[in-house]
């Protein structure tokens, strides 16, 4: 891509002008890989952890043996002596009361985790690529709607801000605002037993404030809610994709972002594996088209066979001379029915016996004729 | 890149998503259906368009790819004409060369704006009473801190003591200390009484026990008689008004009054919910 989409700068206190154009860093168009950067992701935040374990002689400090067999108790240790209610309790198993655990916790285990440095940037170009999607940042949950523009670039006289108020001010002028009072709407407390160790307080994430140089600039923005801030030369994967989900809303400044180029230089940066990442656009392209061989027409689908002998319309379609005969075959039995009840009945029920039959004979007829249409 | 976009939405995480059971639910503003969809999701899909309304008027929302990276301009905004036909040929006119998909389901939506817009007009008409959603939470949590604040609060001290202070204020070389002991032995002995004559209102009273409510007469007559009592007590043994039966400090006098009436005492009625 030699011809790079242009960013403009911002302007971050009033009356200072806005409008140089920097061109996008490379970093911007390097593979967004979800799966690689949760992975480095989890990887790294492995290595904060402090070790836990369970005391060495927790479940031990008991001289307890098992009685054995013969007694009709389980043959479980138990605990020595007497003249109090744990005499006689079992000991040592996962199983029991005051025993130990099963597979004691050890300090020893791996806590931490190393991952390639290759991984490692990846990731990060990854997760800084993403930062410069809208769709991403807005997915992610950042209230960006208002803002001019996505990788919002900043004067770099957001280096120098002093006061909270001032970066408030310039929070609200750059339209990120909303972004912070979504994390004051998201202050609760922690559900769970957090609250008990320090972890009481918890809010969602704002934005993320990437700076060259500090001159009072984490001083000004420390305090606020939900803000972060980091410089480039140390830009870490946690702050950029936090729980492991890209698009962070980074306000960049304006030295910061020239020196992305320099971070990044091309042969840092990873490959993508496919230029373009638009599928459906690749396989309605034309030269696609063309390589593929035509449409087939519709397949004709395997048919459940149904048995003539049972099934009047099956058989119709195999033999339509069936239906001629069958209905044949219903009049003459009518017929012979007929007479049968003429020869039977007495003489007044004659007239009544040869309304009713016309008429049926209409019905049966209109019924196999209707069979025979439907098929 | 819009099918790299979806696939991470997708996938991933989407803030705007919503699962039920049966189905995927996306509450982004601007969704054509309302659902979660490669074809409907307004993230995924860089040529968008959408109908709106805003204060009761339609509007139509196209976006571009050209302005994906501006969000502030991303939205196009047509006002719809209140015609329907032109409305219609609008958005005809503005999507003609877009997607067939949104374009029909576009003017769906208009049509099913437009229907809501009746129906919630004729609902503004009839509807009297608006239902307003309780947070059954915060409701019990609320009410849990009323009532603390209300013991807290202290009602029953303050009220005796504005009482007694507006006695002082009226009657301030005669008020004597009223012994407060006596006065409450005396009420004792009078309630003893009552009791044993009005057994038909104990069940009154005993149906009433929970909430406490006393008969508490009007707030001039209850300071009249605690008035009358202290001029008796200073007296002496005066007799009775003959008009009102009253109750004398002495116990000899407590047991000359009958039939007896239910003494005020500072009781206050609070409203059970």
């Amino acid at each position: 891509m030699t011809s790079r989409p242009i960013v403009t700068v911002q302007a971050a206190k009033e009356g200072e002008k806005s409008g140089a154009s920097l061109a996008l860093p490379s970093v911007f168009r390097a593979p967004i890989r979800p799966d690689i950067l949760n992975f480095v992701h989890d990887q790294m935040r492995k290595n904060t952890r402090q070790p836990y374990a369970v005391h060495v002689k927790a479940g031990h400090q008991v001289s307890a043996e098992s009685w054995g067999t013969g007694r009709a108790v389980a043959r479980i240790p138990r605990v020595r002596g007497g003249g109090t209610s744990r005499s006689g309790q079992g000991a040592f198993g996962n199983m029991c009361r005051g025993g130990r655990m099963f597979a004691p916790t050890k300090t020893w285990r791996k806590w931490h985790r190393r991952i390639n440095v290759q991984q490692r940037r990846f990731a990060v170009a990854s997760a800084i690529a993403a930062t410069g999607v809208t769709s991403l940042v807005m997915a992610r949950g950042h209230r960006i709607e208002k803002i001019s523009e996505v990788p919002l670039v900043v004067s770099d006289s957001v280096q120098d801000l002093k006061k909270t108020k001032e970066a408030v001010a310039f929070l609200k002028r750059v339209k990120a605002w909303p972004d912070i009072q979504k994390v004051y709407a998201s202050q609760r407390f922690r559900a769970g037993r957090g609250k008990m160790r320090n972890r009481a307080r918890i809010q969602k994430r704002g934005p993320l404030v990437i700076y060259a140089k500090d001159n009072g600039l984490c001083r000004a923005f420390r305090n606020i809610p939900g803000v972060t801030l980091i410089c480039v030369s140390r830009l870490n994967l946690l702050k950029l994709a936090p729980g492991g989900h890209l698009g962070r809303f980074v306000i960049w400044s304006e030295s910061a972002f020239r020196q992305l180029d320099q971070i990044y230089a091309k042969s840092k940066l990873p490959d993508n594996k496919m230029a373009s990442t638009d599928l459906t656009g690749i396989l309605r392209s034309d030269e696609v088209k063309a390589a593929v061989r035509p449409r087939q027409a519709r397949q004709a689908r395997a048919v459940l066979k149904k048995n003539p002998l049972k099934n009047v319309n099956v058989m119709a379609k195999l033999n339509p001379y069936a239906l001629v005969l069958k209905r044949k075959a219903i009049l003459a039995q009518r017929k012979a029915l007929a007479k049968k009840r003429k020869a039977d009945a007495p003489a007044s029920s004659q007239k009544q016996q040869q309304k009713k039959q016309p008429a049926a004979k209409k019905a049966k007829q209109a019924a196999v004729k209707g069979k025979a249409v439907k098929k | 890149s819009d099918d790299l976009i979806w696939q991470i939405i997708n996938n991933s995480f989407c803030s705007f998503m919503t699962k039920t059971k049966t189905s995927k639910f996306c509450r982004n503003e601007y969704n054509l259906t309302g659902l979660c969809n490669r074809h409907s999701c307004p993230l995924a899909n860089s040529q968008y368009a959408t109908v709106r309304e805003e204060d009761g008027v339609i509007y139509l929302y196209m976006k571009v790819a050209e302005r994906a990276h501006l969000p502030a301009k991303m939205w196009e905004r047509v006002k719809l004409h209140r015609n329907y036909e032109r409305a219609i040929g609008q958005i005809k006119e503005k999507l003609i060369y877009w997607n067939n998909w949104i374009r029909r389901r576009v003017i769906a939506r208009f049509d099913r704006l437009l229907e809501v817009q009746k129906r919630s007009r004729r609902l503004v008409l009839t509807s009297e009473t608006k239902l307003v959603p309780l947070s059954r939470k915060v409701e019990r949590r609320e009410r849990r801190r009323e009532d603390k604040a209300l013991v807290r609060a202290g009602l029953e001290t303050a009220i005796e003591k504005e009482m007694l202070d507006r006695l002082r204020a009226a009657n301030p070389e005669e008020f004597v200390n009223v012994d407060r002991a006596a006065y409450e032995k005396a009420l004792q002995a009078v309630e003893v009484e009552d009791e044993e004559d009005d057994e038909e209102s104990e069940e009154e009273e005993e149906d009433e026990s929970e909430s406490e409510t006393e008969y508490v007469e009007d707030f001039d007559e209850s300071e009249e008689e605690i008035e009358d009592i202290q001029e008796q007590q200073e007296e002496g043994e005066e007799e009775e008004p003959p008009v009102r039966q009253k109750l004398t400090l002495s116990s000899r006098g407590a047991a000359a009054i009958a039939p007896p009436r239910k003494r005020a005492k500072v009781t206050v009625e609070y409203d059970s919910d």
